[in-house]
């Protein structure tokens, strides 16, 4: 395993990948050595911005759900788990997301709270995220831009890093799939007592993925497959310092590599997007006070053909950031938490085809986040947020939000909410500093997003739970930026977009000593449209659904659990996409099934997960945004062992 | 206008297919038979360029006959269709290298008989038949990034529709487009960014290179008017060049407006008149032009009085009736239309096509 990661990596950066593995296995003998008193003790984050988030919808995804997708991707997992729509561009490609019917610019993508969206592009490629790189995953609906900045409009995912203390094991993992597709990971959980005061809580990840796709068909339905490779590497380094009184420092370093080509084998027309992220992170928590400094590093390669003359693009963004909680308590059952803050972001970005060889703007936010709770039913959040830009600013960007509970009694729970936010979003260094084509004078967008909420759980007898939750929501969005073509792709801010939508989800599980069973369905209805005419022929497209918004997303997920032994099942129904903007085209829905078995058991110490997947079981024939076909039914297996450290 | 009608003597070769269709039906069947056909190049990057089609004395279309039919898309920018006897040739490019093709189809029916991929088709840039045995397309090969876009010479390939294979590739050089045959010569044009200012003169009875002719700028070879010349533009420059001894026998500007570009011409029936596209951008890069018309005994170019005041992405004359089909395209993200003039420029009618139309072809 150790020999396999190290040919991978050799290429890139010999000397610094022998002194990583010498750390995981030095860290390893003495991990060995300590004893574990803190073993459960839970790392404190820096800054939950949940916390101020009253009347949002929000969705953890928990550990458990994660560790079923250890090889996959986020897309993978948020497409069966939530309404999130994908424009994918095929396996291992491409994969932008709109939530709640908006563009893929208005999801912010936090990564242990700072935004790892492309500066560039103002979007993440979920193709380029392994669910292995990161330990929780938030999904937080709705516009939440005043409590976590621009790009928060449709709404935010949130991923955290945090070393789970309750194992210290190196972990090795390996899976295998058709069309000759791989992916392995090996990774390390460990804690270590430095001196009496200071405790060191540390994971070390290294993934990496080849796909081949060596397809045993070239076409389905007389449809082509687009022949592609991609093959994905990273590096993952979370440290917690933690002192037994009040200090707690988090350093996070997260690099990861994707190299996708379209049609590898045409060596003179084959196409390469290579981009690679360095994102180093350290946070400083003293008390109630917090500091932050980051530096994120985008690179991307873009070329054809002999891959002599490649497009280079470097983006840097340096973050800082402070922030100060309290909280005040009113009675015995009502308080109140204040987070007051700033952060200041730093881009320099050097793009062949911008105004200058290097161009830089700077960012400073300031915000006030608050929490009332009034009784032990009610939580109110009043959050404001100001954001100055080079050259121009963002209004004042406030949100109300409340939490009710309407009935509370042993076997029942009624909550309902809701929120009105204002949103904003800063244009992309693109949008301003493309060299013809940008607008370094382009508005920022901004819009309302109003929503409620309700939702129960009922606790039936025989361990069985049934849970409801509707949500209904209002956003429109003023400024929303178009690279117009009617004006040779110039950029303008010409559209408004209103996107309406009902959200429901109905859960029921049973739990007993030796068997779990459960069963989720969630529905989506999302409307959103263009409301302003522009020219004369854009009249054809108000009114009309945006682009590869399904408006319909239905999803079913059961599973059956035996001891160790559970098998899952993935429904996800998605209607047809339209392709146009007047409508006119569209791609037709379908319909997936994946299943998945997985078992766990032990050997000597060692704790083995075995898991098998087939994806795609009905063999569906759907295309994607490029218009290929995507692939037919198809497996994987995968085999994990979990090695705990020896504890005296 | 670089959509051709093939030549309308029938040369009697009659295909394997046609042969155990029914031979002795004078005429054929199909959906197809008559009409007009819009050619939408479609959305690059979304490979969703399509074919429409509508009866003459109808206001819709089908919007995209090859799926109507075959149940799949073509899958990829539509470059070119014609027809020889009752075979249809469709150019496909699409976004990815090597996943180019021709499409050969029944012409009547638009059911898919063959098709030709790469590396036989890269890049198909313009197709005119000529014969069963000699339907030539213009192909880049293939293609790099900008600036350093055109990074193979091109070629012009020979499909024998018999067989429905390529049987001959004739080396050309870089960027080259439309193409226009006449008397057993194909002259070959280059697309205005090619940064070559040849027209290259193919011999279609050796499938030989015989000349390149030098201009100003990029040439496109638009038809032959009805004194036999064949008419050229370069840049702003229009050209008449004798067909048979290959001298240019006359030049004149079109506009002396450095900022304008001219395009889209289109011969009327008569070939005694020109319409054609001039258009330039605004502050705002906003198109604005207007179409004109210039008879080929005038002694000037005369861009005062536009026969239509506004600009298209491809002209065309429909042989049948006369009137001239106009393509439009508000946008790569919607639906184009075919409008209808009269040869006055006076408006008939418009009918919603594909995704950026931008020629016709008449049956």
């Amino acid at each position: 395993m150790y020999n396999s990661i190290k040919k991978r990596v050799s290429s890139k950066g010999k000397q610094g990948i022998y002194a990583l593995l010498m750390l995981l296995l030095c860290g390893s003998k003495v991990l060995g050595q300590t004893d574990s008193i803190q073993l459960n003790t839970v790392v404190v984050k820096g800054f939950s911005p949940q916390k101020y988030m009253a009347g949002l919808k929000i969705q953890k995804l928990d550990s458990s759900l994660l560790a079923q997708y250890r090889f996959q991707n986020v897309m993978d997992l948020l497409s069966t788990q939530t309404p999130l729509a994908f424009r994918d561009y095929g396996p291992g490609q491409l994969s932008t997301v709109s939530f709640r019917g908006t563009s893929s610019n208005h999801t912010a993508v936090l990564w242990n709270g700072l935004n790892i969206n492309s500066p560039s592009l103002g979007q993440t490629d979920f193709s380029t995220i392994p669910v292995a790189s990161f330990e929780e995953l938030t999904v937080q609906y709705g516009s939440a831009a005043s409590i976590i900045g621009s790009d928060a409009v449709g709404g935010s995912l949130l991923l955290n890093s945090n070393p789970t203390l309750k194992n210290t094991n190196i972990t090795v993992g390996h899976k295998q799939g058709s069309f000759y597709n791989n992916s392995s990971q090996l990774s390390a959980n460990y804690d270590l007592k430095i001196s009496p005061k200071w405790q060191l809580y540390g994971k070390t990840v290294f993934y990496q993925s080849a796909m081949f796709n060596k397809y045993p068909y070239q076409e389905r339905k007389r449809v082509a497959l687009l022949p592609s490779e991609t093959f994905q590497k990273g590096f993952v380094q979370d440290i917690t310092l933690k002192s037994k009184g009040n200090q707690v420092i988090n350093a996070h370093i997260w690099i990861t590599d994707n190299k996708l080509t379209l049609t590898p084998d045409e060596l003179q027309g084959r196409e390469l997007t290579k981009t690679t992220a360095y994102r180093t992170l350290v946070n400083y928590k003293l008390g109630d006070f917090s500091a932050r400094t980051a530096w994120i590093r985008d690179v991307i390669d873009y070329g054809k053909g002999d891959y002599s003359d490649l497009d280079h693009a470097v983006i840097d963004k340096f973050s800082n950031r402070m922030e100060y909680e309290f909280r005040k308590n009113i009675t015995s059952k009502s308080f109140v938490n204040f987070h007051v803050g700033g952060e200041h972001n730093h881009y320099r970005a050097s793009l062949v085809n911008y105004v200058d060889p290097i161009v830089t703007e700077n960012r400073l936010d300031a915000f006030l986040l608050s929490r009332f709770q009034i009784n032990s039913r009610i939580t109110t959040s009043f959050n404001f947020r100001k954001a100055v830009i080079t050259k121009y600013s963002p209004p004042i960007t406030p949100s109300f939000g409340t939490n009710f509970v309407l009935v509370q009694n042993q076997n029942y729970q009624l909550n309902i909410r809701g929120n009105i936010s204002r949103s904003y979003r800063v244009p992309t260094l693109n949008e301003r500093y493309w060299n013809e084509l940008g607008n370094p004078d382009i508005k920022p967008e901004f819009g309302w997003n109003k929503e409620i909420g309700i939702e129960d759980s009922y606790a039936i007898a025989n361990n069985q739970k049934l849970q409801t939750s509707f949500s209904f929501y209002h956003n429109r969005i003023h400024d929303w930026t178009y690279w117009n073509p009617a004006k040779s792709y110039h950029v303008e801010n010409l559209q408004q977009v209103l996107a309406q939508g009902v959200e429901g989800t109905i859960g029921w599980q049973q739990n007993a000593e030796m068997w779990q069973l459960g069963i989720q369905a969630a529905y989506s209805y999302t409307h959103t449209v263009q409301e302003k005419a522009y020219d004369s022929y854009s009249s054809e497209v108000v009114g009309k659904q945006l682009m590869y918004v399904p408006k319909h997303q239905f999803n079913l997920n059961g599973f059956v659990q035996f001891q160790q032994t559970a098998l899952r099942i993935y429904y996800q129904g998605i209607s047809k996409r339209f392709t146009k903007a007047d409508n006119s085209r569209y791609l037709d829905g379908y319909n997936t099934i994946n299943l998945k078995l997985s078992t766990k058991f032990n050997f000597n110490s060692v704790g083995l997960e075995l898991q098998g997947q087939i994806n795609n079981v009905l063999d569906t024939f759907y295309l994607n945004v490029r218009n290929f076909a995507m692939p037919g039914r198809n497996y994987s297996l995968s085999l994990l062992a979990i090695l705990p450290f020896k504890k005296d | 206008m670089k959509k051709q009608i093939s030549n309308l003597l029938a040369i009697t070769v009659l295909s394997a297919f046609a042969w155990s269709c029914n031979q002795s039906d004078p005429k054929p069947k199909g959906d197809y038979v008559q009409g007009v056909f819009a050619i939408n190049e479609g959305n690059f990057t979304s490979n969703d360029g399509s074919i429409s089609f509508f009866a003459r004395e109808n206001t819709t279309s089908d919007a995209d006959i090859f799926s109507t039919v075959n149940s799949r898309a073509l899958n990829g920018g539509i470059q070119g269709y014609s027809v020889f006897d009752d075979k249809g040739v469709i150019l496909v490019d699409n976004s990815a290298s090597g996943q180019d093709k021709v499409e050969i189809v029944d012409a009547n029916t638009m059911e898919s008989l063959a098709s030709i991929g790469t590396p036989d088709i890269e890049n198909p840039r313009d197709v005119v038949a000529v014969s069963e045995s000699k339907v030539y397309v213009s192909c880049w090969g293939n293609t790099g990034t900008y600036p350093n876009f055109f990074i193979s010479n091109g070629y012009v390939a020979v499909i024998d529709l018999e067989t429905n294979k390529v049987t001959k590739r004739i080396a050309v050089s870089k960027g080259i487009e439309n193409m226009i045959y006449d008397n057993g010569k194909l002259f070959v044009g280059r697309v205005s960014y090619s940064g070559s200012n040849y027209l290259t003169v193919i011999n279609t009875a050796t499938n030989e290179v015989i000349r390149e002719l030098g201009f100003n700028a990029s040439p496109t070879p638009i038809g032959v008017d009805a004194n036999g010349n064949l008419w050229v533009q370069a840049g702003l420059d229009l050209a008449k060049i004798n067909p048979t001894t290959l001298e240019i026998v006359s030049t004149m500007k079109i506009s002396s407006d450095a900022s304008k570009t001219a395009g889209n011409f289109a011969f009327s029936n008569d070939r005694r008149t020109l319409y054609f596209v001039l258009s330039y951008y605004d502050a705002n890069y906003v198109t604005h032009g207007a179409t004109y018309k210039y008879g080929i005994n005038e002694s000037q170019v005369n861009v005062s009085t536009p026969v239509i005041n506004r600009v298209f992405t491809g002209l065309a004359v429909d042989p049948l009736q006369g009137l001239i089909y106009a393509a439009v395209t508000p946008s790569y993200a919607q639906a184009g239309y075919a409008i209808r003039y009269r040869t006055d420029g006076t408006l008939v009618d418009s009918i919603k096509v594909g995704i950026a139309p931008t020629g016709f072809y008449f049956r």
